[in-house]
């Protein structure tokens, strides 16, 4: 087992810090590279070799006991891991990638991370300066790819930029809204000396960007007199929320407020899934009593959400008749969707702590009757059929119903896109916060695999239960690889129903069923897990169902169980495209 | 309704900025009209005069997201009517004879234009103003036998002068926005919430 390997082990299962010494020496550019990761706490690096970084892998040779290196099959699954990385460990994620196809190949995990708000840096190599613009080998504008899904993108060409311009970067990648960063060194400044001995400062500000501000009284003023005079309130619960961490801040809102509660794909676990004032998910596969319900408030209290199209259906008709207080840190997403009342522009954390002391206690009884109402038909015509199989076909939902009650909804869950995304969105209950990650905002298939051990990487202790497609796991099922060197316990659940399944139910229900080319003849996934050194079972019938799922949960390493789930059954309620909140179906 | 707006953004003057600019407008598919950068008197700080025609219910959105640009200082987005505007143009005219190259100056003079070079054989004729000025000078001076021609962007600067001089701080090594002015920026007068 080689060194990386073992500091690898260690680190997840014991949640070890690396230790390295301060330097005042002259270092070349790619020492230097890895001692400001160093100086920024970073401990794990996920990244793929190649020529134009290979200057900066010599230098962590001599730094691996200080970090850790997860060496990935394929860049996209360094940026998902560094995604999962920075959720779980609330630090930004790191990566590595050489130039041309390495720097390429990172671009969909990058675009993923930037769509929802998710802090990852990724260092690419580059060409020397002097090949810039030639076609050289493995040259591509890496710059240019990455403006339009970066928060911030920089080319280093001179070794002495190196530490300040990794301080701005780390940053700005966790500062505000986060989001990824792209650094591109040339090979010529990776192996170029500094001038000046390293020094390194972490950024405490830049010129011209404001991360956060305070929310303005006036606004909470405001607030609170909508929310004071409100009859049918609601409160949308979104990523933000587990961005600055104030979950509790929600929670003693909320108990204080007696506000209904509803969450974004994103928002999931921010607050806890038993509460009485917990609705479900809202959206396109969300619940039906939120979406509905969404037409009827009179003052939608938003925190840390955007107002996703997938969220409002058509806004033309969404919310008309509420008034809207839409708290986020993100200036541009105010109005951006939604006309608010009450513009809050503020940290929902900072926001929630203003409110809590001066809205008043309330209770708002019969507005919970009325979700209370549209759940029941929901449990009827949906919830009970997706949790009861039959012929002994097993339904995704009831996979995930007893996935949550074995792990107690404590585990974290990595979903991948696509109908067993939507069904795990919504059976999981979750009793622990940051226990979801799934792609949002990208819907990027293959995401799964790699954000979960990525999410391990950032928190050892926890669970952590990937599940996945058919259609995903193959996008990224090399990743089986880098799960079993680095020897992390990672639990896979792929729902296997042979189809692109999310696509052949819109075929289904708007293509007349012409299912044009979402069947999928798959391969034997246990014996591919086998190949790759992780133990696997195939679960075909529901009998099968617990006892395969209690191996899984109890095995103390990565396993992989593939359970058979029926062919062609479709997630409702749906909200169909262009249509709006009032228009979700339940069959 | 579509209107002409003249948005002046102030960014450090850094390399890959103005690309990361003008992706915002790209995305969209909003057509620029016109776009100059040039150095501003404060070393390091660069001036992107853009001009575009666009939905006055959506140009706040636009100037929002060109503002989150890490490296974008200052932004000002302007109806005709709250900035001094103007282009310059350069036009070659060959002139063949000692009459033609006097009704050439005529014109020139007759609409406050300058003679920036004068050969044997052709004039070349400076004219800045607005763009309808400029036009009117073209349409003048094509029968004449215009050879060549070219005209910038727009330049232009903000007539009120609190509202440049309270925010142009940013700009300043040591200035930062206080979170009062910050909301205020974002409110930006007519599209407060």
């Amino acid at each position: 087992m080689s060194i990386a390997t073992e500091n690898a082990q260690q680190l997840a299962v014991k949640g070890n810090k690396p230790k390295h010494e301060k330097t005042d020496k002259i270092v070349s550019g790619s020492e230097a590279v890895i001692l400001s990761l160093i100086e920024e706490g970073v401990d794990t690096i996920f990244g793929y070799p190649g020529g134009a970084i290979m200057p900066i892998y010599d230098a962590l040779f001599h730094y691996r006991h200080a970090l850790n290196h997860i060496l990935v099959r394929h860049e996209q699954g360094a940026t998902h891991a560094a995604e999962g990385y920075a959720q779980m460990a609330g630090k930004p994620g790191v990566c590595f990638a050489t130039s041309g196809p390495g720097a390429t190949n990172l671009v969909t995990g990058i675009a993923d991370a930037m769509l929802d708000s998710v802090p990852i840096v990724c260092i690419t190599g580059q060409v020397p300066e002097k090949f810039l613009g030639t076609d050289a080998f493995q040259e591509t504008d890496v710059m240019s790819l990455a403006m339009p899904i970066t928060k911030w993108c920089y080319q280093i060409a001179d070794a002495d930029e190196i530490p300040y311009i990794l301080a701005k970067a780390f940053y700005i990648a966790r500062s505000g809204r986060p989001g990824p960063v792209l650094i591109d060194i040339t090979k010529c400044a990776q192996f170029d000396s500094m001038t000046k001995p390293f020094r390194y400062e972490k950024r405490k500000q830049i010129k011209g960007y404001k991360p956060a501000c305070k929310p303005r009284e006036k606004d909470i003023t405001k607030a609170v007199e909508l929310l004071n005079q409100a009859k049918r309130p609601f409160l949308f619960v979104g990523h933000g929320v587990l961005l600055s961490k104030a979950e509790n801040e929600l929670l003693k809102f909320i108990e204080k407020t007696d506000i209904p509660v509803a969450s974004t794909l994103l928002g999931l676990s921010a607050f806890p899934s038993d509460h009485p004032n917990y609705k479900g998910m809202l959206g396109m596969h969300g619940n039906y009593a939120p979406n509905k319900l969404t037409n009827k408030a009179d003052v939608i209290i938003a925190v840390g959400m955007r107002f996703d199209d997938r969220v409002t259906g058509n806004l033309d008709t969404y919310a008309k008749q509420a008034k809207v207080i839409h708290i986020d840190i993100d200036h541009a997403e105010m109005g951006k969707n939604v006309i608010p009342t009450v513009a809050m522009i503020a940290d929902a954390k900072e926001a929630l702590q203003a409110l809590i002391p001066a809205v008043n206690e309330n209770k708002h009884e019969s507005w919970h009757q009325e979700f209370k109402k549209l759940y029941d038909e929901e449990y009827e015509k949906v919830i009970e059929k997706d949790f009861t199989a039959h012929d002994e076909l097993i339904k995704m939902g009831e996979v995930i119903r007893r996935l949550s009650e074995k792990t107690k909804g404590e585990a974290v869950v990595v979903a991948d896109v696509g109908q067993h995304q939507m069904s795990a969105a919504r059976y999981s209950k979750f009793r622990k916060t940051d226990s979801w990650l799934t792609s949002g905002g990208l819907g990027t298939m293959g995401y799964a695999l790699p954000a979960s051990f990525g999410a391990k990487m950032g928190a050892p202790d926890r669970e952590v239960v990937a599940v996945i497609g058919d259609g995903c796991f193959q996008m990224t099922i090399q990743e089986l690889g880098t799960i079993a060197q680095s020897g992390l316990p990672v639990k896979i659940i792929v729902l296997n129903n042979n189809y692109l399944g999310m696509v052949r139910q819109w075929q289904q229900l708007f293509f007349d069923t012409r299912y044009s080319f979402v069947e999928l003849s798959n391969p034997d996934f246990i014996t591919i897990a086998k190949g790759f050194g992780i133990k696997g079972h195939r679960c075909m019938h529901a009998d099968d169902l617990d006892s395969s799922l209690d191996t899984l949960i109890n095995s103390t390493e990565a396993y992989l169980l593939e359970i058979s789930v029926e062919k062609e059954a479709n997630v409702f309620p749906m909200m169909p495209s262009g249509m709006g909140v009032d228009d979700i179906r339940l069959d | 309704m579509k209107r002409r707006y003249t948005i002046i953004v102030f960014t450090e003057n850094n390399f890959g900025l103005l690309n990361r600019i003008t992706i915002i407008f790209s995305r969209r598919r909003i057509n620029i009209e016109s776009l100059t950068v040039s150095e501003t008197e404060r070393k390091g700080i660069s001036r992107f005069t853009i001009v575009i025609d666009y939905d006055e219910t959506k140009i706040r959105k636009l100037i929002q997201q060109i503002r989150k640009i890490i490296g974008v200082l200052v932004v000002f987005e302007n109806e005709d009517d709250q900035v001094f505007f103007g282009q310059i143009a350069y036009f070659k005219v060959i002139t063949s004879s000692f009459e033609e190259r006097e009704k050439v100056m005529e014109i020139a003079h007759r609409h406050q234009a300058k003679i920036a070079f004068s050969s044997d054989d052709y004039i070349v004729i400076e004219k800045s103003g607005k763009e309808e000025d400029i036009s009117t000078t073209l349409h003048l001076l094509e029968p004449h036998g215009v050879v060549e021609y070219c005209k910038s962007g727009r330049i232009a600067i903000v007539k009120d002068q609190h509202r440049f001089s309270k925010y142009a701080k940013n700009m300043d090594p040591e200035g930062w926005y206080s979170d009062e002015e910050f909301h205020e920026l974002q409110s930006n007068g007519r599209h407060s919430f």
